[in-house]
């Protein structure tokens, strides 16, 4: 960019007099604008769209935060994390004051957990108002690898005992600590299937709209009739094959796989349309007079005039993939207790105890929400933004 | 009229073809399973103290006709559900899967389809009304509605209604009848207390397609109105909602119409695990019965198949009405 302002001053120098500096700068971004690559141009719509941009920052804390899961939960996500004391535990929400004063720094009560012939000789967890937990940050805790480093240390912790900000489950295990683990989880199944099914809807959507005729006609029909077959029942029966004996990270790749092996046919069909539509436009038929190789077609012209719309539709699957996983988790064939995905989160809400007595199970609802709308604002905002026609159309 | 007949054989054949390579997929599903049925059901005697031999799993292979090729099989299969409607048995409970099945397939078709009236009935109106309107209010909360139908999925709607439900009323909405009519003969009185329980999963499966299809319907009303036709009626006079009804909703309706197959999917979709939370007692519930925990592919495979059927048979419906109501459907018989 630099380099062709550069050149376009020193074109105007001799007249510099005359045209004035807003000329200039009009000139500027007038060349800036059709010189623009697309992914610049997509760029600058995007930025332009509010909700999209928002969103986008908000995706991008969630990725953020699902990646730097174990050492932004303060406990392991399994039951090595497990608080024995305090099941079922409600949030422990920071505060700074109470009857007994403020202290700069927050603090949670700690709980008292006992029987006695008062508590009818159940286990009864009190909180206890003199004995204040005051708020750490990096403090040493479960080991964890991240990066490919072993590391100790945790965003934030408890000087004695632990903390729970959402509460904990029936086992006790953090369920924040667990939420961060299930974004990290469930876009990691999501990336995995998406990048499946789109490596086989680019060799199946290619070929069928290389070749046409005949070969398209009968992969049409095939993927035609997959996409009539309701996909999560289909899912349903694949993951049923897998067997329990499968380990947890195992299940993890076969469920990606699964996920990706069923999601193709949608992507294969608009690859296979964006390649016929494209191939018979007047532009690649100028490149074929001007004595231009088929590679150099498909490399110059037909690729970069597709791949913006082909990342946008990754996008715009990527939701699809992440519920398709939590659904068959949900429903306790997809992926299982060690691993933890929203799903799994999900699957523990749908008890009648759970419903009655502890509603902060709810809370990774609010995240996996919130994912997926950032998902589907973001892919609306970059669908917009790729459509070169549709500023023109508002 | 000939013309039309055509279309309507070919559009049926077409149909055929689908279904065909669809029960190719389920029976393959079905054959996919780790041992086949007579092994299974030989290994669950054997857990009940009997003694068995090859010779006695071959004898049964050979009685339940899995010595033939799978060719032969599945159109045996296939000829058997065309012809005398008979899924043949369940491989674990040893019942008809016609039998297990009953009225419950017909229920949740009926649900399913009601639902996705219903949506269009919301959504038509309403799209229609708010792609014509230059409200910001109207257009950025139908916005926000759409895209929650998305994020919002119908099992996490139904969970937070039973949620909300528990918590303010007591009584978690759940079933589809009443306890007393649970294993009654269809009577008035069971139709009854059917309705009163059946608006709400209808409701819920509803969600996700009302708010998909009012994004549909909002912006097909868009870009009809943005054409020349309607300019050019607006310029003689037409206005308010006799232009709207009249030119822009009649072109949008046929990709609405052409949209219904693809949401009864969405539906069908979403049933099985809101059956599941709601506690129904029909064909989705069954349907997560076989797989997640008697491993019965031979019912699964036929309610998965009695769905796509439906939706097949939907679409095929919605391609004659599409032909009936737009000619130039007509003349392009393949016609995407």
């Amino acid at each position: 960019m630099a380099i062709i302002t550069g050149r376009k001053r020193r074109d105007a120098g001799p007249k510099a007099n005359k045209v004035t500096r807003k000329q200039i700068r009009q000139e500027n971004r007038k060349e800036a604008y059709f010189t623009a690559s697309q992914r610049q141009l997509i760029w600058a719509r995007f930025r332009r769209n509010g909700t999209a941009l928002t969103a986008g920052f908000i995706l991008l804390t969630l990725v953020l935060m699902g990646l730097f899961a174990p050492f932004l939960s303060p406990y392991d996500p399994t039951i090595a994390g497990r608080d024995k004391g305090y099941t079922n535990g409600a949030p422990q929400i920071p505060r700074f004051c109470d009857a007994a004063g403020c202290s700069a720094r927050p603090f949670i009560y700690g709980t008292k957990r006992e029987r006695s012939i008062e508590t009818n000789f159940r286990w009864v967890t009190s909180i206890d108002t003199a004995d204040r937990r005051y708020v750490q940050w990096f403090v040493q805790g479960d080991r964890y690898r991240l990066f490919g480093l072993t590391m100790t240390t945790h965003l934030f912790g408890v000087d004695s005992g632990k903390i729970h900000l959402f509460g904990t489950d029936d086992t006790g295990k953090d369920i924040f600590s667990r939420t961060l683990h299930a974004i990290k989880t469930s876009l990691a199944v999501g990336t995995l299937g998406v990048l499946i099914s789109f490596s086989l809807a680019l060799i199946i959507g290619g070929v069928a709209g290389y070749f046409g005729g005949i070969i398209d006609g009968v992969i049409q029909m095939v993927t035609d009739a997959i996409r009539t077959v309701p996909s999560i029942p289909l899912f349903m029966a694949v993951a049923a094959f897998l067997p329990d004996t499968v380990s947890a990270e195992a299940r993890f790749f076969y469920i990606s796989l699964i996920l990706g092996l069923i999601g193709w046919p949608t992507l294969a069909r608009r690859i296979r349309t964006h390649i016929l539509v494209e191939r018979n436009q007047e532009y690649v038929l100028a490149a074929q007079l001007s004595g231009a190789g088929p590679g150099h077609i498909i490399r110059r012209h037909l690729l970069p005039s597709f791949t913006s719309y082909i990342i946008v539709d990754l996008v715009i699957s990527f939701p699809y993939m992440v519920l398709s996983e939590t659904a068959l988790s949900f429903i306790g064939l997809g992926l299982k207790d060690p691993v933890t995905s929203l799903g799994v989160l999900l699957s523990n809400t749908c008890q009648a105890d759970v419903l009655l007595n502890y509603q902060w199970y709810f809370i990774p609802v609010i995240f996996f929400i919130t994912l997926v709308m950032a998902f589907v604002f973001v892919g609306d905002g970059l669908r917009d933004a790729a459509d070169p026609y549709g500023s023109q159309r508002k | 009229m000939a013309a039309f007949l055509r279309f309507v054989v070919i559009r049926a054949a077409m149909a055929a073809t689908t279904l065909l390579l669809v029960s190719l997929i389920v029976f393959s599903l079905m054959e996919l399973v780790p041992g086949n049925c007579a092994e299974r059901y030989l290994a669950y005697k054997n857990t009940q103290g009997q003694n068995l031999t090859r010779e006695d799993i071959a004898a049964e292979e050979a009685r339940l006709g899995l010595d033939q090729p799978f060719m032969t099989r599945w159109t045996g299969w296939v000829s058997n559900v065309v012809l005398r409607g008979d899924f043949g048995e369940s491989c674990i409970l040893r019942v008809g899967i016609n039998q297990l099945l009953g009225d419950k397939f017909l229920i949740s078709a009926a649900i399913c389809l009601t639902a996705l009236l219903l949506a269009y009935l919301i959504a038509i109106p309403v799209g229609i009304i708010a792609a014509s309107s230059n409200s910001v209010w109207l257009n950025g909360s139908l916005r926000f509605v759409s895209y929650l139908g998305l994020a919002l999925p119908n099992f996490l709607l139904a969970l937070l209604i039973m949620l909300a439900s528990t918590v303010y009323f007591g009584d978690s909405l759940t079933g589809l009848f009443s306890k007393e009519f649970r294993d009654a003969p269809w009577s008035m009185a069971k139709v009854q207390d059917f309705l009163s329980r059946v608006w709400l999963p209808i409701f819920i499966l509803g969600w996700s397609a009302t708010a998909f299809a009012l994004q549909t319907v909002r912006a097909l009303m868009l870009d009809e109105n943005g054409k020349l036709y309607v300019t050019a009626a607006r310029a003689r006079g037409l206005y308010g909602r006799r232009l709207r009804w009249r030119y822009p909703a009649r072109h949008a309706l046929g990709p609405i119409i052409n949209s219904l197959g693809f949401d009864l999917n969405r539906i069908f979709n979403e049933l099985p695990i809101v059956a599941l939370i709601l506690t129904l007692t029909e064909a989705g519930a069954l349907l997560i019965e076989a797989l997640a925990r008697s491993n019965d592919q031979q019912l699964a495979g036929a309610i998965i198949f009695l769905l796509t059927a439906t939706i097949v048979g939907l679409n095929f419906l919605t391609d004659i009405a599409l032909a009936l109501i737009d000619p130039r459907m007509r003349k392009s018989v393949i016609g995407t």
